[in-house]
């Protein structure tokens, strides 16, 4: 068994407590081997690049030198920290000059990067800890009949050169993860378009018409739920739900759930213990007992 | 040689005759290697001379041939028939005209509403008589390290791939778009252009904060360009040049406030730091929502272990020349 450092990000540590809480009740399940840092900070969500590329990539390269320390591969539960870290890593691996740049600043604080440990999204970790069928066979409360609509938003697969898991025309790992709970995936042809949460600020009808259209897209395809590895697409789709329905003039309610959420609830853990309850849209299409 | 029997299903439209657009099938017999434009050329050269498709170098590198496989936009002539049924698992090919531009027949489209966007958006250039010579006398050195600055981005062969893939050109019509943004980029950063960091202001004005970041013309771009990187530094000319009063912006220093206070993102004061007390009216009844569900922390957070080495670190590296 691998052994990683858990990089929850600043939603699941805030506004999406659920993720966290159903992580962690997830990971102990499994008995995976992995801890949280306290000296991780933000990730700068790719905002820092916008103020200087050297800030986000230093920001990001003390958190990777932290992880380097402890011997432990990063394991993140929000797509967009999955994409910052892994574009600072690929940046430092592939520019000496970049390199010894930061390195240079590290070096006040005592850190050095050297580009040992990998950065990893916990469903990947799931899928390489166990596969399908090794998951499957924890599995204790199959979710026979459940319709789920993977949605994988854009930084668990985006740009390829950076994440490279998986086809990024047409990734797998959240289809695999829905078999394997005994659900069955529903795939709607906006599983991989983008949920607007980054525009939210200055464009939040444009954010929202996005959400909406891929809301719609899952209730086209007749899902019971979605499911979604990051938490900012889960905050646009399930909190902001019922404004991102009217922007494209619909009105009803889709629940949305977290990956850990939905592994959790197959593998027989409480719901309470996931978060559920903390979900804005009422997550009813399974049986909560 | 190893072949497989492939169905192609291509999206035709000859706005002329049809009344709109129609699928045909084609199935052939596809050697390995066989790239999709060859495959395309198969077709009209032996079943169908009436398919209309676009295409001219087959090197990749004149941009033409870009079209839709599988609802994902890729040139033609760059990518193999075999390695799109393997990512698909299947032997059905889907082929359509690529999106956000009209449809002239077939797989063709009008660039001209992408090309005439950038047009206006100045991406040539102008150059500055302080550097640059008046006479081709003198030459006009760039170093090393100011190419390194935007080198990328005049990789850019214009096919539009980018453009066809963006979210959010399909939504907002005034939107620049990912190549066309990049190239701003690009003169932005050139040291005989005259305009310099000023063109941030031209990214300004056509939406450039309307970027979802969703890296889907960085996945696409046949060059590896990823024009999103262009974006992001060109919001960041516009904040050095202090455009800083708008949602896109004072975002920004928002994360590098909570940063500089506790090294974790504070999500209680965003919408108060990025929108003012507008932020937060208008999310009041969804913020009273996250409260009552338990998902709201204090205002005030406790730093991150090391916090310093944080502080240490971000002040080194806004140093950095
Ligand atoms: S990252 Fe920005 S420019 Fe690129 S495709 Fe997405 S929205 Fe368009
Ligand atoms: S940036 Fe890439 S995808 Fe976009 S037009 Fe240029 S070469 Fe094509
Ligand atoms: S034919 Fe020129 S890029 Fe494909």
């Amino acid at each position: 068994m691998g052994k990683y450092a858990f990089y929850p990000g600043c939603a699941a540590k805030g506004a999406s407590k659920e993720l966290y809480e159903a992580t962690i009740a997830v990971s102990n399940k499994l008995n995976l081997d992995m801890v949280e840092l306290p000296e991780f900070s933000c990730c700068g969500a790719g905002v820092l690049e916008e103020i200087k590329e050297v800030l986000d990539i230093a920001v990001n390269a003390r958190n990777l030198a932290y992880a380097e320390r402890e011997g432990r591969d990063i394991v993140t539960v929000c797509s967009t920290c999955l994409l910052v870290l892994r574009k600072a890593k690929y940046l430092l691996d592939n520019d000496d000059e970049l390199r010894e740049e930061v390195n240079e600043i590290l070096k006040e604080s005592g850190l050095e990067y050297k580009g040992t440990v990998d950065v990893k999204h916990f469903h990947w970790v799931l899928l390489e800890e166990f596969g399908e069928e090794g998951l499957k066979e924890k599995v204790v409360k199959p979710l026979t009949g459940l319709k789920v609509y993977p949605y994988y938003g854009c930084h668990t697969v985006r740009p390829k050169d950076i994440i490279g898991y998986e086809p990024s025309e047409n990734p797998q790992s959240l289809e695999k993860i829905i078999r394997a709970l005994g659900a069955t995936p529903v795939c709607g042809e906006r599983r991989l378009e983008c949920c607007g949460f980054h525009a939210f600020w200055p464009a939040p009808n444009i954010s929202m018409k996005l959400t909406g259209l891929n809301l719609k897209d899952a209730r086209k395809e007749s899902a019971d739920c979605i499911v979604t590895p990051c938490p900012l697409c889960h905050m646009n789709l399930d909190a902001n739900q019922e404004r991102a329905l009217k922007e494209v003039g619909e009105n009803f309610k889709m629940p949305v759930l977290h990956v850990p959420q939905l592994v959790g609830l197959a593998l027989g853990i409480s719901p309470r213990e996931l978060g559920i309850h903390r979900n804005i849209t009422p997550v009813n299409c399974v049986q909560i007992s | 040689m190893e072949s497989r029997k492939v169905i192609f299903r291509i999206k035709r439209f000859n706005p002329k005759k049809d009344e709109r657009p129609y699928y045909k099938e084609y199935e052939i017999d596809v050697p390995k290697g066989m790239t999709i434009l060859e495959a395309l050329q198969y077709i009209k050269d032996n079943i169908d001379p009436t398919l209309a498709f676009r295409a001219f170098c087959r090197s990749a590198i004149c941009g033409s041939c870009s079209v839709k496989i599988n609802g994902y936009p890729k040139l033609a002539c760059k990518t193999q028939v075999f390695n799109e049924l393997d990512v698909y698992n299947t032997n059905i090919l889907t082929i359509e005209p690529i999106d956000n531009m009209e449809v002239i027949r077939d797989l063709i489209v009008d660039w001209d509403s992408a090309i005439q966007k950038m047009e206006k958006m100045r991406p040539y250039l102008i150059p500055d008589p302080e550097v640059v010579p008046e006479t081709l006398d003198e030459e006009c050195k760039v170093y090393p390290h100011e190419l390194k600055k935007f080198d990328k981005f005049t990789d850019c062969i214009l096919c539009t791939t980018c453009y066809s893939a963006c979210g959010i050109v399909r939504v907002d019509s005034n939107y620049g778009g990912p190549f066309p943004l990049a190239r701003v980029y690009r003169f932005a950063v050139d040291p005989r252009d005259s305009l310099k960091k000023e063109r941030a202001k031209i990214g300004f004005s056509f939406d450039m904060w309307n970027c979802v970041r969703c890296n889907k013309c960085a996945d696409v771009c046949p060059k590896h360009i990823a024009p999103v990187d262009g974006i992001m530094k060109l919001r960041g000319l516009s904040i050095e040049i202090g455009l800083r009063n708008n949602p896109g912006a004072r975002h920004v220093m928002a994360f590098y406030k909570s940063l500089q206070e506790s090294g974790m993102l504070n999500e209680v004061l965003l919408p108060l730091r990025t929108k003012g007390i507008k932020g937060v009216l208008e999310n009041l009844s969804i913020g009273i929502k996250m409260i009552l569900k338990g998902k709201a922390h204090s205002p005030i957070m406790k730093p991150i272990k090391e916090h310093e080495t944080l502080k240490e670190v971000m002040k080194r590296a806004m140093e950095v020349e």
